[in-house]
This record gives C-alpha cells, structure tokens and sequence, in this order.
C-alpha cells in the first residue's frame, strides 16, 4: 500500500496514479516540462473509503434509485460527497500528504506553494472516457490541511448526480469507481489555454490548433471566455491565422480566498492578442513532442509561466490522446471529382 | 410542399400566324423545341432573360439550334452526368429555359465514368483549343463579313444562307463545347475553396483582372471619346441627337479624321449587336448609333475611365486575395489550391465568358440576318426588315422558288403585330413557370441563370405583396457599397437614359450592356450569380453589384433611393420615388 508516489517514480499506465497523472508522468520523462508533482494513490482512496464505511453509504443512498431522477440523484450526490468530506482521513495518509507537500514546498522554494489538486481517473473509468471534465478540480490551495480536504471534495467528485446516473444507466458498480488525485505546483500563468495536434473540426492533422487566454487556463476549459484561436501548419510551421478573442473574464489567483476565481478581464487587456509569434512556435514544438510520446494526436492544457523568457519551454499541465478522430483522406485537386461533387446537384450518391 | 406555377395561359398551338410547329426543318438532339403543354408543368421553367425582346421568325433557328441542339449535344458529348442540356418552350416568342433531365441511373452512372476521363484532358488541351475554335470563327467570321449581299441572285443568297445556318450552329457547338466544361471546374474549385475554408466573397477576385475582348472593346470606345474631345468634337456631340450622330459626323469636314478612325474600330469590333444572338438587332456596322451613343454620354460625363488604373486595381486585388488565401492554408492545402488555381486559370471560365461574346453571342447570327433579309429584298418585300417575319422552311422554299413573297405577305404584316403584341406584354410574364425544385443540376442553370436557392425562395416571396419590401438579398457579386437613385431597365434599348451615378436595376445585363458599367454606381440584378455578365463587368469596373435577387425589377421603381452592399449581398430601398 503505497498512498503518494512523486511524479519521477510513476511507471507509465500506473493503475494507482490515474491516467492524468501517469500520463504527465509520461511527459516528464519524455523531457517535457510538466509542474512538479505527486500522486495521492488509489490505495489512499480505498483506506478512506473503508474508513467513511463507503459501500454502506452507497447501499444506504442509491437503493432503488432510477437514472432519470435527478432530484434523488442530486440528494444523493450531496450526501456521498458529504460522507467523503467528513470521511476519518487515516493518519498515516494525513501524514503522508503533508510531508509529500512540504517536500513540495522545499523543492520550488516557497512556503505556502499554492497548488492544483486534480482528481485522476483511472483509465478504465468509463464516465470519465465518457465526458471529460467530471470530476472536480481545485486551483489555488495552499498548506497541507487545504491540499487534504481538496483530496476528499476531489474524491467526493466520483459521486457527481451525472456519474451516478451514467453508472445506473449502464449497469455498473458504484464500488469499482476509484480515483487518484494529483496534487502539483499552480504554475503562475501569465498565459494558458488548450491545444491539439489535428484540426479538430476536419479530423486532418495538417495543422495544430491551439486557442488562448491570459491567466490561468480555467475560464478558457469551462468555456466562459471567448479566446484566441490560432491554426499553424503542421508541414512549415507556419502561422496561418491568429484571430484575436474579445476576453471578458480571466481566472485569477484569489491569495485572501486561497483559491483560482473568475474575474472580468481589465478592459485593456480584453483585445489584447495573448501569444506571441516566438511563444507560438515553442507551443507547437511541445505539442507535436506530446504527440509522439502518446503515439496519438495530442490533445493538451498548457500554461506560458509569468518567468518565462523567449526559448524557455512551455509548460503542459494535462495531456489526453484524441482516439476519436479519423482522419479524412487528406485533401487533393482532381477536377472531375471537384466538378462531381459541386457542379451537378442531385448526383447520386 | 411544392410550389407550381400554372402552365394554362401559356398552353397552345398557336405560334406565329400561319406557321406550323413540326415543320422548323431543325434537327432535334434529343428533346426538340415545342409549345407549352400542362405536363410541362411538372418540370421547372424560367423566362430567359438573355433574349427580353423575344425571337422573330428568323431567329428561331437560334432557340432550335443554338440552345436546344447545341447545349444537348454538349451535354452528352463532355457528358455532364445528371442533365440533358437545356429544353426550350416558347410563349410566344419568347423562351422559357429548363434543364432535360437525365433519369436512367444506368445512364448516370456512365455518364460519371466518362466524365472523370474527358473533363481532365479537355483542360489540359484548353488553350489550343480554344485558339483553334478562335481561328475557326474567325475564318468562318471573315467569310461572311467579306461577302456583298446586294445584287447577289437568289441562289447565292440561298446557298450563303444555308452556309449561314451551318456556321450559326457550329458557332454554338463550340460556346457550349467550351462552356460545360469550363463552368463545372470553375464550380468544382469553388466548391473545393469552400472545404478549405475560403470566404466564399473571396473566391471570384482569383479570376479577376484579365484583359478579354469585350474590355478590348469598351477601351476602344473610351479611346474614341479622348480622341473627340482632343479634336473639338464634344460640342457636335452634345448638340445632336444620337440617332443622327453617324449623318451629322459624316457631312462635318472637321470630324474627317475622328470619322476614320471611328471606322476603323467598327471594322473590328462593329461586327455585333445590341443583344444576344437577336437577328432583329441591326449590327453597329450598319448603323453606329449605339456606340455613338455611347461616346455621346461619355463625353458628357465629362471625366475619363481610367481602364489601366481599375485593370491593376482588380490584378492587384486579385493577387492579394490569392496571397491572403494561401497564407491561410497548411502546406498541403496549399499544393491543393495552387493545383486548382492553375487548372482555371489556364481555363478561365471568368475570363472566357466575357471574351467568346466577341465572337459568338453578340456576332454568329448577324450573316443568317444578312442573309435573310437579302432574300426578302430580292423577292420585292415592301420594308427593308420584312425578311425578319419568315422562318426557315419558308425562306427556304422562298429561296428555291416553290413560294412566292405575295403569298406571304400578309403573314408578315400578321406576325408583326403578333411580335409587337408579345414585346408589349413580356414585363408582365411570369419570371418562372412549373414546379419550383430544391434545387437544379445544370450547371447553367445554376450559375448562369442564378437559380439557386436565394432566387428560388424570392420566387415564393412573389406570389405575395412585393410593395412593402424595403430590404432584398441576393448573391454577393462585387464588393462594396453604394447609394443612387434606381434605373430599372426591362431591355437594353433602355440603356441611354441611364444618367451617371445610378444604379442599374434590371433582370440581368449582357455583353452589350457593358458600356453602362462606366456610368452607373452599383448593379442589381433578378438572375445571376457569381458568374454572370453583371458579376464579372461588376469586379472589372469595381462597382457594387448583387445578383440573383428574384425580385428587384418588380419591388424597386426607378426614382427610388436605394443602397446596394455587394459584399453581403443585400438592397435596402432607402426611399421611395413620389
């Protein structure tokens, strides 16, 4: 029983790390840079959930409960994430998680390092593969008994009203859910944002997308900002459109709450355009690196740092392999194909 | 639920007095030319605004052969794999449109075979093709124009006109040889633009800016108006009437030297007409009024049309917009791209459809009129047109001897009359007829005519009350915007009362409609799209222009205020005339 691993000691697919984790743990070795970070092992999960009697809890809240109720579901939510909240953390976990925070702390040189805590899937978790962005997140917790209690809300996520749902729909076991938590260094975003290594819409993968804000990427995940959205050649590296958003809101550090808020983005920096060409090129290169060590077209969280100075790396903070796609055919000129498809309507097909 | 429009009031077997349909003498390809009939109903039919006044008599030869035989036999000789070519039903005179299906999907599908191995090989050979179809025409052309036909005997003049008929056709097998072909990959590569993300705005400026021989032309006029002016002739000019222009020049002393210069150009360039494929039209060569005319108004105009300066603008904004929609693209795309650019640049369907004009639609008909009238003359007709009220099989017995000009006479007087009545009730036509489709497969169809969904849609909105529409849409033709005072045009012998700052509202425009384009500030139009005369004159002489708006003759009136924005395709009435 092993109840925190550091990111350097994660064997890639690790089952107790989750797939985030494992998968960061990936990149790391792969020479990429990721923020430092440990792993609050599914083994800590289970010794929790015994602790809180977790299967009784269940047994107790989802008898008879139907898929489609959303207010029993929602009552039932609240209760389990509740249990898990109030859960007796074992002492030799509290311990743990301290001491693999103050490590931490000592490594980046700050006291009270503010941290992401993000839970971790397994891979095999089919809610999580089903829809992404289930379970919970919490940006900007500081000191070890926060990062705690983070670890249980991050646990308590497992039992979201839509994730109880998915598991009575399909038929599976509430007690099979297991889940690791990351805990890792709130990298201070300058800039941050999402990218892919294929065109999205097309399912080519002539060209990287990526789309940006300032700040911290949060606003830009949960899709309350409208970014900047740039497409590079694949080929040549070229920058084929920058189309600057208007950014209303920014996610921001909160140091009095202790936590990542959303504010409105001062007016000045609303059309500002967030990337520049230099930073740009250093994103690409990360992400095509992030694609070959997945195998996969790469789908990625990354954060510009507000050190950072032009040929530093950027940071990725996630990476997911974008299995979906399938290309199309890649594009080609042929004239009589060309006039099939547009010049005579009604052709069959 | 379908719409149709009512075939009845044009059903009938009534075509011009004393003439029986059957006995046209035209070959048939595969669907002839013919009367309204109720099954008609289930296909779909549009006035075709290429011929406003109708044909006389001796015109029929070009709906018989230039539309029905020609397009057909181009239809199955490239093949286009879903249509026919197009069909023809007269009312009246004048010519509904509509595409000859093609149902056996047997059929289709060897036509898609046969296509995907002509189409690539018939733009690999287009530009020696097209130089030898130019010599071929003008071979053909030099023959006629070289011919007297006066004092010729009845059987030259029946042989030059069977010559003339030969030639009319062969002139329309190349348009429509040349013309499939070229507007399908033009669509095709507008339709790949499209997938690669391309503003569709964006797409017709790659095409723009190269120099054709109607712009040959016009330049030709705007270099005769300088020289007017630099020989003090501007006064003579304004103080005469356009119709005795060519009398009151000649006799001057002064104008000796603009004179022979003037009939220098129409040596070249007079060999046409005031419209399409229309025998009525009497060729600038035998009477300049319309191009004197048209100096005429340049002069009062008063400034010059820069034709260098708006040339490089449209080259340069063609090359920028190329520019702007490869930097966009991924190495790959690009290839594609450039690929496509090349093909219809080599085979440019923009530029083609402006430069054949030259020596087809505006020009292959005049040596069948020459001829016709000729025969009519020599036979004792009383008026110098009489020639123009006799079909083919008559002139044709005409000719031989077997019927004399006094047994037709009074028909002609009756088929006069029978034109004049049809001339004055072609505004009120009904721009459609049958039963309005989703959508139509003929290339020309689509993008000549403009039947595409916007048009189709107005069609439905016509039914109702026009009168209150303040706000029409159509195809973004040429970018930008621009407020006048509205023309609406229903014929191009309209065209000198537009006055400089206007803007053209019309059914759609032709090649002889061109020299307006220097005058007016914008173009609307109910048919067209993109690819349209209107369209591509527009680009060149970098005016706003919108097509394909349905309804623009029947909701605005000349006199009303209006704002034309060719880059979204809308007219708003501003307001109304008093």
């Amino acid at each position: 029983m092993t109840y925190i691993r550091h990111l350097k000691d994660i064997a890639t697919g690790d089952p107790t790390a989750g797939g985030k984790m494992s998968r960061l743990a990936d990149l790391a070795r792969a020479g990429l840079t990721v923020p430092h970070a440990f792993v609050v092992t599914t083994d800590a999960f289970q010794a929790v959930a015994a602790a809180c009697d977790l299967p009784s809890a269940l047994d107790r809240e989802l008898a008879g409960l139907d898929a489609d109720d959303s207010a029993g579901l929602a009552r039932a939510e609240q209760r389990l994430r509740e249990c898990l909240a109030g859960a007796p953390v074992p002492a030799a976990l509290t311990e743990a998680v301290t001491g693999a925070y103050e490590q931490l702390c000592a490594t980046t040189r700050d006291a009270l390092l503010p941290v992401a805590v993000r839970s971790s899937a397994s891979t095999e978790d089919a809610v999580a593969s089903s829809s992404a962005g289930q379970y919970d997140t919490y940006l900007g917790l500081a000191g070890a008994p926060a990062v705690l209690d983070g670890m249980l809300r991050c646990w308590g996520s497992l039992f979201g009203a839509r994730a109880l749902s998915y598991r009575i729909r399909s038929g599976l076991s509430h007690l099979d859910s297991t889940m690791a938590v990351g805990v890792m260094e709130l990298v201070q975003a300058r800039a941050s944002g999402v990218a892919f290594s294929l065109n999205p819409v097309t399912g080519r993968r002539d060209r990287v997308v990526v789309e940006a804000t300032f700040g911290f990427g949060e606003a830009l995940v949960q899709g309350v900002v409208t970014p900047d959205h740039l497409e590079v050649g694949r080929a040549d590296r070229r920058i084929l459109s920058y189309a600057v958003g208007e950014k209303q809101i920014v996610s921001a550090m909160d140091h009095r709450a202790g936590q990542v808020v959303e504010v409105a983005m001062p007016e000045l920096m609303r059309a500002q355009r967030v990337l520049t060409d230099d930073e740009i090129g250093a994103l690409v290169g990360v992400v095509l690196a992030a694609e070959e060590m997945l195998g996969a077209p790469a789908d990625v969280e990354w954060v510009i740092p507000r050190a950072y100075r032009p040929g530093d790396p950027v940071t990725l903070v996630q990476v997911r392999p974008v299995t979906t796609a399938v290309a199309p055919p890649p594009p080609s000129w042929d004239a009589a194909a060309s006039a099939l498809k547009y010049a005579f309507k009604g052709m069959p097909q | 639920m379908s719409t149709v429009v009512p075939v009845d009031e044009f059903i009938s077997d009534e075509w011009y007095p004393g003439f029986t349909p059957g006995r046209t003498d035209a070959g048939v390809y595969t669907e002839a030319l013919s009367t309204f009939r109720k099954e008609d109903e289930d296909r779909f039919w549009l006035l075709d605004f290429h011929y406003p006044r109708g044909m006389v008599p001796l015109g029929y030869v070009f709906p018989e052969d230039g539309i029905c035989f020609c397009t057909q036999q181009a239809a199955e000789g490239l093949p286009l794999p879903t249509s026919g070519g197009l069909g023809v039903r007269m009312a009246g005179p004048h010519i509904y449109t509509s595409e000859v299906p093609v149902t056996s999907r047997w059929a289709v599908g060897e036509r898609v075979e046969r296509i995907q191995r002509t189409l690539p090989a018939t733009l690999e050979r287009f530009q020696a093709t097209w130089a030898d179809r130019v010599s071929e025409l003008n071979r053909g052309l030099a023959y006629f124009e070289g011919q007297s036909f006066e004092g010729r005997d009845l059987g030259d003049l029946a042989r030059l006109y069977e010559e003339a008929v030969v030639f009319h056709r062969r002139a329309w097998t190349i348009h429509f040889e040349i013309m499939y072909p070229l507007l399908a990959t033009y669509v095709g590569f507008h339709g790949t633009c499209l997938e690669l993300g391309i503003d569709a705005a964006e797409i017709s400026k790659f095409l723009q800016g190269y120099d054709s021989k109607i712009m040959e032309t016009d330049r030709g006029l705007w270099e005769l108006t300088r020289k007017a002016r630099t020989e003090g002739l501007t006064e003579v000019f304004a103080a005469t009437d356009a119709t005795d222009l060519n009398t009151t020049l000649r006799a001057d002393p002064a104008a000796k030297g603009w004179v022979a210069e003037f009939d220098a150009f129409l040596q070249t360039y007079g060999h046409r007409t005031e419209g399409i494929a229309d025998v009525v039209l009497t060729p600038w060569i035998d009477d300049p009024v319309s191009p004197l005319g048209t100096i005429r108004t340049y002069l009062s105009k008063g400034s010059d049309h820069d034709f260098a300066g708006a040339r490089a603008a449209a080259v340069a904004e063609r090359e920028q917009a190329i520019d702007a929609a490869r930097g966009r693209l991924t190495l790959e795309e690009r290839h594609v791209f450039d690929a496509g650019l090349a093909a219809c640049t080599s085979a440019n369907f923009a530029w083609w459809n402006e430069d054949h004009n030259h020596y087809i639609d505006l020009r292959a008909h005049i040596p069948m009129r020459r001829a016709g009238l000729a025969i009519a003359r020599t036979l004792g007709a009383e008026r110098p047109d009489d020639g123009l009220f006799v079909f083919r099989p008559e002139l044709r017995r005409l000719a031989a001897g077997h019927r004399d000009w006094g047994g037709i006479r009074k028909l002609v007087d009756e088929r006069r009359d029978y034109y004049q009545h049809w001339l004055a009730r072609r505004p009120t036509m009904p721009k459609v007829l049958g039963t309005v489709p989703d959508d139509m497969s003929d290339p020309v169809m689509r993008e000549i005519f403009g039947t595409n969904a916007g048009f189709f849609a107005a069609m439905k909105q016509l039914g109702g009350d026009t009168s209150q529409v303040t706000s029409l849409s159509g195809v973004a033709a040429s970018s930008g915007v621009a407020r006048g005072i509205a023309r609406v045009l229903h014929g191009a012998e309209e065209l000198h009362r537009i006055e400089p700052g206007e803007i053209l509202v019309c059914e759609a425009t032709s090649p002889n409609w061109t020299p307006a384009f220097a005058k007016i500030a914008a173009c609307v139009c109910d048919s067209g799209g993109t690819l349209t005369h209107a369209s591509i004159v527009s680009r060149e002489y970098r005016i706003p222009c919108v097509c394909g708006v349905g309804i623009a003759t029947s909701t605005i009136r000349t006199g009303d205020e209006i704002e034309v924005d060719g880059t979204q395709g809308t007219v708003r009435i501003l307001k109304r005339a008093e």
